[in-house]
């Protein structure tokens, strides 16, 4: 059970984030805390950078795990498929959270 | 003993009752396989059917073939039947009849309860196809968007009839795949680990592991509509705190995975078999497995491209989109891996291999006009029109009827033992593929052109008529294709010469069996040490049904073996329940607690409760035995503990797969009601919950002495000593979550007024749920343990048990807090 | 007709801005579609040939998995999403100062669309806008979901209960485009359509004292 866990935590960790980005957007959006700024960006944009940021570093934590010795499995194939997932995870993060940085947000 | 003798005395064991009778009382995967593939294939002809009556209609212009009401149950029954009872049916029947033999054993992990889902389908099916007999069929479009659906827009029964009749049916899917992680993970030929398995076990893992966390998401839609609905309870009226928003939410969060969960069994028919037909092996293996895993969870976070045009903003859309767009990476990886397969091997047109070239020429289409609609500013044009009809066919059509008439093919011989004869499956290819192509490649164009999806009928001057009467055209071509594959089944199963063994020179273990299958597929199990274990060694067919393997000996018990999930050593030994008529007479009465629900008939729900709970009862109660069972010599020097004495039995671990579909189920209510809270109009409510920190504190209490009691029962069990007074003080913990929940209940502002009320009044109701639950299963153990069923090596019911308290603790603590903490913040 | 652009209805016969960059993004999207499904079919119709067989699996899953499976949609995807995303950044209702305001409220199966300029007007089933001026639609419903689409000036947007959503829509020239109600709504959706009248400045100006019916 922990190779199956090995496999989908990565891309587990992904959907929790970008749910959770996803509802942070809902949240700062629904409820005008829109326009405030704070220095020369605005609060909702702070959040949400900051949410992606912490995403990615949990990505890069967890793939840093899955090359770990310490954390190592038995079976080669699992660590092929838990790695290649992982690295799923990592692209799908950057990747799907970049509006957080591109796009205006409450439009 | 000769291979004939035991083949004998193992039919005996293994046999259903005979005839037609039979098929009522039995729990054989061949069979329930069987009886599944050919009760979706008539959904799928039923389908087909209503997909003519409306390719007739819209053939011309001013058409007066059917009135826009019935037109409305038309293409809502079309869209309902094809996904719920045609496609999701044909997966679990497939993965039913094969993966046992595919995996090197004898059965599924719970042949009673794959014959329950079976039948839990049959009857919700056929409360379906009565509602469209009598013209009462549902008609607001296959996802039931309300307000549409709701009581004011909807008043008659043809709604409830969508969300009774496919809650019911969605019972078997939940099933099924309980059924199907719980054995592929544990029910594995002796050295199949993981890297060893047939990669269509993996898909089905995948798939299944998808069903238990898309499906609940509309479960809970379909039931807070239907409470709407029947009760008031506002939770999608915007004037009373709701949000139609919330239930496209909890659709399309079911419904994109829902588009995966059918083509990825497709996805595993086709890299089974295109290897097969090029003579070679998959390429990539890993990077499959990889891919299907990403797919599956990817497919979670394209919810949101439904609903492009519901004014989301835009960043939001975005995140969407770049997830929709990122999906086909996955996809690609796929497809390219099976192009590789071919340059690697040296493809066959076969049969099989033309239906899954036409498999590519549409599914790369239809993947093609996927990525276009993703893109969010065209998919504010193509949203709802014929454009996006068009796209889903190609990727349904595509993506999972060119794959399964691919399998269909391929694995013919293997369901009835003959050759394949009558030669009209080329011409049926050639006219579904013609029929297919000219039905719905134009019809991308119409929608462009502004023909919107659902309309009955349209004007000349709109330019659509052209267009329209060629699609019409092609429909009826591709039917007469599909009536040809049915003609061919029909004369082959009647008439045609037997089979060799493993026509295909296939690799994989179904094959290493006879023909068709006997129903115990091995008289002995295979020790795999590749992936292909039949190539590796052309004699295993012969030495299998000679007894060399593993459970080789007849000894009047249903009898398999488990092997641990990663390496596939070997784990325990298992003893299956017999023919029992007790998974029908279940189903039938969880089919009268839908149909009083459907009816209005309350009185009768108490009743059909109480007849599930005692039925349940007895499913479990009939697998004790008052003695403890020695270990068991499996062959080749190898002894099991039976599963009875081992922590992890399969009932426990069908629990923790049936408790991960439960918690998907609990956090999309939490989900709704943090999503009434901020996105709905018309909140504040009215009236707060009156929090109370006495209920509070009891119910939390409880929970966690139940939690801990049934610990101290299980070790006082593994000491020897009398577990009584722990499970007592178990239960005294459940009855007081039970008593704080139902204080909720009974406490909340009225419901009718508010979703906040109303959506309090369902999370209480969740927990005293799971309390009284909790109560029976102690009650239970108590009574299990006082008739002597249990022991100290008998203790596998502790941990099962112990499993569903410490969920209940969980989810009770968590109801507690939400409820009495908005209370007091308020 | 099978072949032709143009329609009342038609998305690829554009009117306005909004439309014509949407226009503009199909017309890319198919010829890439085209390039790349002819690519994969003469990959399948190439895997045919008599040849020897190849060995070498480890070389196989570089070329056909990591290179074409990865890294080929992962370039071609990243491109096309960029695209639509600036596209759609730029047919956003942005504050500008010279918009026209004009509430649109649906039912089963009616429009009606009353304006900021001419408070007390309604009008229903037809809507008046100005040519060549960005015109904010507020699209709510007071039933079921319905959506607001003018296949050739825009894209469409929902009418939902409870809610409010603005849509930005321009017609380059005065003139009478079709308008839909697309969102499924029951028995009455077939006939659920609605007019826009694009007026001239000399037109517009009637229409705001009122000359117009």
């Amino acid at each position: 059970m922990t190779d199956i866990l090995r496999i989908v935590i990565a891309p587990l960790v992904w959907l929790a984030a970008f749910t959770t980005v996803y509802a942070l957007h809902g949240l700062v959006c629904g409820h005008a805390i829109g326009g405030m700024p704070f220095g020369t960006i605005s609060v909702p944009r702070l959040l949400l950078v900051s949410a992606y940021a912490l995403a990615i570093c949990a990505q890069i934590i967890l793939l840093i795990s899955l090359y770990a010795r310490r954390f190592a499995t038995q079976s080669e194939f699992v660590r092929f498929v838990s790695r290649a997932t992982g690295w799923t995870a990592l692209v799908a993060t950057v990747w799907t959270l970049l509006p957080t940085v591109t796009m205006s947000h409450c439009l | 003993m000769k291979a004939l003798e035991r083949h004998r005395e193992f039919s005996r064991i293994w046999a259903s009752a005979p005839g037609f009778k039979g098929l009522f009382s039995t729990v054989n995967h061949t069979d329930l396989g069987r009886m599944f593939l050919v009760t979706a294939f008539f959904f799928f002809i039923v389908g087909g059917i209503l997909a003519m009556l409306i390719r007739a209609q819209l053939a011309t212009p001013h058409s007066a073939f059917a009135e826009p009401d019935l037109y409305n149950q038309i293409f809502t029954m079309h869209g309902t039947i094809m996904m719920f009872l045609f496609a999701i049916p044909t997966f679990e029947g497939l993965a039913v009849y094969l993966l046992p033999k595919l995996l090197g054993t004898r059965d599924l992990a719970f042949p009673r309860l794959t014959a329950y889902g079976y039948w839990c389908y049959v009857f919700g099916g056929g409360m379906l196809l009565f509602s469209m007999l009598f013209g009462i069929a549902p008609d607001s479009g296959w996802f039931m968007y309300p307000p549409l659906t709701g009581a004011i827009s909807s008043p008659g029964i043809n709604t409830d009839f969508w969300l009774i009749g496919i809650t019911f049916v969605e019972i078997s899917a939940i099933a099924a795949a309980v059924e199907i992680t719980v054995s592929i993970l544990k029910f594995r030929a002796p050295g199949m680990s993981l890297a060893r398995m047939p990669i269509f076990a993996w898909y089905a893992l995948v798939t299944a592991l998808m069903i238990l966390t898309g499906f609940p998401p509309l479960i809970l839609g379909s039931i807070l509509l239907e409470v709407e609905r029947a009760f008031g309870l506002p939770f999608f009226q915007a004037e009373f705190g709701g949000d139609s928003l919330l239930w496209q939410h909890l659709f399309w969060l079911f419904g994109h995975p829902e588009v995966y969960i059918i083509f990825l069994p497709a996805a595993g028919v086709i890299s089974t078999v295109l290897p097969v037909m090029c003579r070679t092996t998959l390429l990539g293996y890993g990077w499959i497995v990889a891919a299907a895993v990403a797919l599956a969870f990817l497919s979670f976070g394209l919810w949101v491209h439904h609903m492009f045009t519901t004014g989301i903003p835009h960043m939001g859309l975005a995140f969407f989109s770049a997830a929709s767009t990122l999906v086909a990476v996955p996809t690609g990886v796929q497809i390219f891996a099976w192009i590789g397969t071919m340059w690697k091997g040296r493809p066959d047109l076969r049969l099989p291999m033309l239906h899954i070239l036409g498999f590519f020429v549409t599914f790369v289409i239809g993947g093609l006009t996927g990525v276009m609609v993703a893109v969010v500013p065209f998919d504010w044009q193509a949203h709802d029109t014929a454009f996006v009809t068009a796209h889903l066919h190609y990727v349904l059509f595509g993506g999972f009827v060119f794959p399964i008439l691919a399998g269909l093919y391929y694995w013919l011989p293997h369901f009835t033992g003959r050759q394949r004869f009558f030669y009209l499956g080329e011409a049926a290819f050639a006219l579904i593929f013609t029929g297919f192509h000219v039905t719905f490649l134009a019809m991308h164009w119409v929608g462009l052109l502004g023909q919107r999806r659902r309309i009955s009928t349209y004007m000349p001057e709109d330019g659509w008529t052209t267009i329209n009467l060629i699609s019409s055209i092609g429909g009826f071509i591709l039917a007469i294709g599909i009536a040809m594959v049915l003609i061919e089944v029909i004369l082959h199963m009647l008439t045609s010469r037997r089979s060799p063994r493993n026509p295909w020179s296939a690799g994989t273990l179904e094959w290493a069996m006879i023909i068709p299958p006997a129903p115990y597929n091995f008289a002995s199990l295979p020790h795999v040490t590749s992936r292909e274990p039949f190539t590796d060694d052309p004699e295993l067919a012969v030495r299998l049904a000679s007894g060399e393997g593993y459970l080789g000996r007849p000894n009047d018990l249903r009898e398999t073996l488990t092997v641990e999930i990663t390496s596939g050593k070997p784990d325990y030994h298992v003893i299956y329940p017999t023919n029992t008529h007790l998974p029908i007479i279940m189903a039938a009465v969880t089919g009268t607690f839908f149909l009083s629900l459907l009816l209005k008939a309350y009185w009768c729900i108490p009743i059909a409760v109480i007849g599930v709970a005692a039925l349940a009862w007895r499913w479990v109660w009939v697998l004790g035995r008052k003695q403890d069972l020695p270990v068991q010599d499996i062959g080749h020097g190898i002894e099991l503990p039976n599963a009875s004495t081992v922590e992890h039995s399969p009932g426990w671990w069908g629990s923790l797969f049936l408790l991960v579909a439960n918690a998907t189920f609990f956090g999309s209510l939490l989900f709704g009601f943090a999503f009434l809270w901020t996105v709905a109009p018309g909140w504040p409510p009215p009236a707060w919950f009156d929090a109370s920190a006495v209920e509070l504190a009891l119910g939390t209490t409880g929970a966690m002495v139940g939690a801990a009691a049934i610990r101290r029962a299980r070790r006082a069990n593994a000491l020897r000593q009398p577990p009584l007074a722990w499970l007592g003080l178990c239960f005294a913990g459940t009855l007081t979550v039970a008593i704080a929940a139902a204080a909720i209940t009974l406490r909340v502002p009225a419901p009718v007024e508010h979703a906040y009320a109303a959506t309090l009044l369902v999370l209480g109701s969740y927990a005293l749920f799971h309390a009284s639950l909790g109560m029976l299963m102690v009650a239970f153990l108590v009574s299990r343990t006082a008739l002597g069923f249990t022991s100290a090596a008998r203790k596998t019911e502790f941990p099962v048990v112990q499993l569903w308290i410490d969920y209940l603790g969980v989810i009770a603590i968590l109801v507690f807090l939400v409820v009495h903490l908005t209370g007091w913040l308020s | 007709m099978l072949v032709g652009c143009d329609g009342a209805l038609s998305i690829v016969d554009p009117a306005g801005p909004a439309a014509r960059s949407i226009a503009l993004l199909w017309w890319v999207m198919l010829v890439g579609g085209v390039l790349i499904f002819g690519l994969v079919m003469v990959l399948i119709a190439l895997s045919f040939r008599k040849r020897a067989a190849c060995e070498d699996d480890a070389g196989s899953a570089r070329l056909w998995i990591v290179k074409l499976g990865i890294a080929f949609p992962v370039t071609v995807l990243l491109a096309l999403l960029a695209y639509g995303l600036v596209i759609g950044e730029q047919l956003l209702p942005r504050e500008s100062g010279e918009t026209v305001i004009v509430r649109a409220e649906a039912r089963q199966w009616a429009w009606n669309f009353s304006y900021d300029d001419l408070p007390g007007r309604t009008t229903q089933d037809v809507l008046h806008i100005p040519a060549g001026r960005p015109v904010d639609i507020s699209i709510t419903s007071t039933d079921v979901i319905h959506s607001f689409w003018v296949p050739r000036l825009a894209g469409k947007l929902d009418a939902i209960p409870g809610h409010v959503n603005t849509l930005r829509i321009e017609a380059d020239r005065p003139g009478t485009y079709q308008g839909l109600s697309a969102e499924f709504s029951g028995s009455g959706y077939d006939r659920f359509t609605f007019q826009v009248i694009a007026h001239d400045e000399t037109g517009w100006q009637a229409f705001l004292t009122g000359e117009t019916e």
